[in-house]
């Protein structure tokens, strides 16, 4: 179990480096140099050129993603191009939305695809078929449209919720609430419908499982053979579904946050490949893939955790 | 050997199928109509289009539907026909570089892992990295790097989609390449990577398809998304996501304009998500094994209070270990498929309490089928047309799920065929055990406990707290179906219904699970009816037995008589090709086969069901056969010949014609 352990944790970091390089190379690769960002337009070729030898832009790469990782063991994720901003503290307060965002927008679509799939499986007939119509047309629809379609409905028609911008939770945990509900709801529905559809399709598959006739000749109500049996078996393939959904919820969340104007690092990122502010992207696609990587190792250990034969052995 | 394997066991191919598909599914027609329309309209824009779309009129900006502007124009009175129509083949077409680049790098390397286990070591740890690796950040970083040149940016998400195609496509790679066909092209010489191409990829072009649809609808998504936040092809180009953009900032004037956009490319996502869906056969999940649903029975309010009522006093009573000793008898039972054929006719058994009745047939004859229908465990699309069940004074056939739950268990238990499959695998012994004790006992917590123990111990397992502890992949199969009694035992049943016991055991196994059987019927008094197709079985522990054939009793009586001196042909045969009765017969070496097949359901042959497989066939036989008297002996059989043909079980050993006309 250690040793597995120590596998999966080799792997996630073996994950960040090649994400981390392939950062560091489409930097390299990219037209811009830091001196042409950061001194801009004005700025003489030769005062370009200093700058970029002041950063060591012209060093062997090897030297210079070296250096970088060794920056990054130390906390040190380098300055704005832009302002001058230390990265890794903008990155740090910018996190809480973002969490946030994510946390609860996985939560909502955990639920909301669960209960959907366990509808369906458990209802069938037109209920199941009325299920599967509304997760296709869910899949289907791009976020960011429903977004806007929730924000004309809630905030512009109905006036319940602010449209966009964002309250920070310390200043007022009510309008902080507020302020979080249409981005939440947005970003979960795609991810609810895929959970719902694994959720459906292992319901299905548990029902038909051996076992469950057993379960029945002896009795057993079936509230208990459903929610007890089927659903502990089909906890294992949907807890991966919440896993491969939290990637796609997580990069969905750059769209979201610009369409809320929510202050998280999705708008960064956003505002950073806009302006070619070569060390901001790089830093953040760190972030990200760490983000990525630690909650799906966590995933993965719960699955473990469930799984009585992973567990054994 | 010198002929070719492969020119034998070439793969079918898929294609008509597919377009067969595509063509017969309304969905998958309206979808391509759209996706094609599109593009068309799209490539033909500047010849039937009023407005250009960069054509400006600032003194009609941001209206609604109308006639010059059918619907409306943006804040800079541009024509949003004009703009979705133009800006849809670019859209679609630069799309498709996604799943193109995708498909092309994710094959290649699917049919090398699959080939190669070093190579599947490596690809598969590349895809977990790939699958791992935040998709949209990374494509951001790309668009920080080279701009916004939509076609490279949709290139290289198609590479991002690697890991998860790879997943799809090495799974079924996989599968196909330990197939038959494809080793036996290997063993015939073919070269692996024509094996791949002419075996592997055909067989898979459907996963292909639906994945290449997949992944173009995920494409456009991506490719809108991206112009929604200013990183696609910069104004004033149209974009969809661009317009869904500009509308949302100006949602307060003129809420219409984010409809038509946001329409148009949900509509054109939900028709590649459709077209791969109805090419992927739908969503159909496997049958549930049995009805979940509760069976309506006309009662009134009132009725159902009072049963409700007896119900609850039924199950305040005291936990006895006594054994209340019922007959079964079921009378000509007849269970058919819900709109199809009946699947077994005019069934009549008795089993008397501390006997065991012995249902014996070939596969495909309804032996369990009807074992499932005494507890109400039919599938669901299967029910019981008519006839009774009856049990003491209920008749199960009739009674509703309520009813059937306090029988379930408490008075009628059943085993199956898998014991280890009949276990919950998620649950360990004991929890399980417990579990049922606590409901049908009604205990608590340690004493459920004590009595799992206890009933391990009954059925004669030797390290009993080894096995509570263990969950059940981790014990023998022989040990697993010890369990399943065990845990039909929870509620102390009078009637237990085995459904081939021993026929997923080894012989010595299956030898200490009959003996464990014969233990109980002898000590607790309990009645079993067991299925199976072994008549070595039978002849072991069961007092009746009765013979079926396609859905018929076609023979009845005590064991004795009706192994020894069979009166239906076809338990003749029976007997003639089992094995067992071999030893006995030294001078008669030869090994009885049944020429043919039992009938499936729906076509079964008037008359006589087994005339076409019977050697003794007459004109006789060809009309409806009533179950009579045996000769010998209680009971009955189906034949009308019995009495000339009984003794003559030995004719089946040599070859004849039989029926069959």
């Amino acid at each position: 179990m250690l040793t597995f352990l120590l596998k999966r944790v080799a792997f996630a970091i073996l994950t960040l480096l090649v994400a981390s390089f392939v950062a560091f190379m489409l930097v390299h690769l990219s037209g811009s140099t830091p001196g042409g960002v950061a001194l801009g337009q004005s700025a003489t070729p030769e005062q370009v050129h200093a700058y970029n030898v002041s950063v060591g832009w012209y060093d062997p790469w090897v030297v210079q993603f070296a250096g970088w990782i060794g920056q990054v063991l130390q906390g040190n994720l380098g300055v704005s191009l832009i302002d001058g901003r230390d990265i890794a503290d903008d990155i740090a307060k910018r996190l809480p939305v973002t969490a946030a965002l994510a946390v609860f927008g996985t939560l909502f679509s955990a639920i909301l695809g669960i209960v959907l799939g366990v509808v369906a499986a458990v209802r069938g007939g037109a209920v199941d078929r009325g299920i599967t119509v509304l997760n296709g047309i869910l899949l289907s629809l791009p976020a960011f449209w429903v977004g806007v379609l929730l924000v004309y409905v809630f905030a512009v028609q109905l006036r319940l919720l602010p449209a966009t911008g964002f309250v920070p939770l310390h200043v007022n945990p009510e309008a902080w609430a507020r302020s979080l509900i249409l981005p939440v709801v947005t970003i979960a529905l795609t991810a609810a419908a895929g959970i719902a559809r694994q959720t459906r399709a292992s319901m299905g598959e548990a029902l038909a499982q051996e076992h469950i006739r057993t379960l029945r000749a002896i009795g057993t109500p079936t509230t208990r053979i459903l929610y007890v049996h089927a659903l502990r078996s089909a906890s294992l393939p949907v807890v991966a579904s919440i896993a491969v959904q939290f990637i796609v919820l997580f990069g969905g969340s750059v769209i979201i946050e610009v369409l809320f104007a929510l202050p998280g690092i999705g708008q960064a990122m956003q505002a950073a490949v806009g302006s070619a502010d070569l060390p901001f992207v790089q830093a953040l696609v760190l972030v990200a893939t760490l983000v990525v990587v630690v909650v799906n190792l966590a995933l993965e250990m719960f699955t473990i955790a469930l799984d009585p034969k992973l567990r054994a052995s | 050997m010198t002929v070719s394997t492969t020119s034998i066991v070439r793969p079918r191919r898929t294609e008509p199928r597919l377009g067969r598909k595509l063509l017969t599914s309304p969905t998958a027609l309206l979808s391509i109509v759209w996706l094609v329309g599109l593009v068309v309209a799209s490539l033909t824009a500047p010849l039937w289009l009023a407005h250009g779309p960069l054509e400006q009129d600032l003194s009609a900006v941001l209206q609604g539907p109308s006639a010059a502007h059918p619907l409306g124009t943006d804040e800079l009175g541009r024509d949003l026909l004009s703009r979705i129509i133009t800006a849809a083949a670019p859209t679609l077409f630069i799309a498709l570089l996604t799943p193109i680049v995708g498909v092309s790098v994710a094959i290649p390397f699917t049919l090398w892992a699959a080939r190669s286990a070093r190579v599947e070591v490596v690809m598969n740890r590349v895809a977990e990295i790939v699958l791992s690796l935040p998709g949209m950040v990374i494509i951001l970083a790309v668009i920080a790097a080279v701009g916004t040149n939509m076609p490279f940016v949709m290139s290289i998400f198609g590479l991002l989609v690697f890991g998860a195609l790879y997943r799809v496509f090495f799974g079924q790679a996989k599968s196909l390449h330990r197939q038959l066909f494809v080793e036996a092209a290997a063993v015939d010489g073919v070269r692996p990577m024509r094996a791949s191409l002419r075996h592997v990829l055909p067989n898979m072009s459907t996963t292909v398809i639906v994945q290449f649809v997949l992944i173009f609808g995920v494409a456009i998504g991506m490719q809108a998304g991206l112009a929604f936040i200013g990183l696609g092809p910069q104004p004033p180009e149209p974009t969809w996501g661009g317009m869904i953009q500009a509308a949302s900032r100006f949602i307060f004037q003129q809420p219409w304009m984010m409809i038509p956009t946001g329409a148009v490319l949900a509509l054109t996502i939900v028709a590649a998500n459709a077209l791969a869906d109805v090419l992927a056969g739908g969503s159909a999940m496997p049958p549930p094994l049995i009805s979940l649903r509760r069976r309506r029975r006309a009662t009134g309010d009132a009725a159902t209070a009072e049963a409700a009522a007896a119900a609850t006093a039924e199950d305040v009573v005291a936990f006895t270990d006594e054994i209340v000793e019922r007959d079964l008898s079921v009378e000509n039972l007849v269970i058919g498929v819900d709109d199809g054929p009946a699947l077994v006719t005019g069934v009549s058994l008795r089993v008397k309490p501390g006997t065991v009745m012995g249902l014996v047939g070939e596969s495909g004859c309804g032996k369990s089928v009807t074992s499932y229908a005494l507890l109400g465990l039919l599938a669901p699309g299967l029910s019981v047309r008519s006839g009774a069940i009856k049990w003491g004074d209920a008749d199960l056939a009739q009674a509703d799920e309520r009813a059937l739950q306090r029988i379930r268990g408490h008075e009628i238990a059943f085993i199956s065929q898998e014991p280890t499959r009949a276990l919950d695998p998620m649950f360990t012994i004991e929890w399980q055990l417990a579990a049922a004790v606590k409901r049908l006992r009604k205990v608590r917590g340690a004493e459920a406990k004590r009595v799992a123990a206890q009933l391990l111990t009954d059925v004669g397992i030797v390290d009993v707290p080894r096995v509570l502890k263990s969950y059940p992949h981790q014990i023998s199969g022989g040990m697993a179906q010890r369990v399943a009694i065990a845990l039909a035992l929870a509620g102390t049943p009078s009637l237990l219904i085995a459904d081939e016991p021993t026929t997923a055991l080894d012989v010595t196994v299956q030898a200490e699970i009959l003996a464990l059987l014969r233990a109980l019927v002898a000590e607790r008094g309990m009645s079993v009816i067991l299925v199976t197709h072994d008549l070595g079985v039978v002849a072991d522990i069961c007092d009746d037995v009765s013979v079926m054939y396609a859905g018929q009793i076609v023979e009845s009586g005590s064991t004795r008589d009706v192994l020894v001196r069979p009166e239906h042909p076809y338990t003749m045969a029976l007997l003639a090709a089992d094995p067992h009765t071999i030893a006995d017969l030294d001078d008669m070496p030869r090994l009885a086969s049944i020429p043919g097949q039992v009938p499936p359901p729906g076509s079964w042959p008037a008359g006589c069901r087994f005339s076409q497989r019977c050697r003794f066939v007459t004109d006789e036989c060809l009309t409806a056969i009533p179950l009579t008297a045996r000769v010998v002996g209680s009971g009955g059989v189906r034949c009308v010949r019995h009495d000339e043909v009984r003794g003559r079980q030995e004719e089946w050993r040599t070859p004849a014609p039989t029926g069959g006309r």
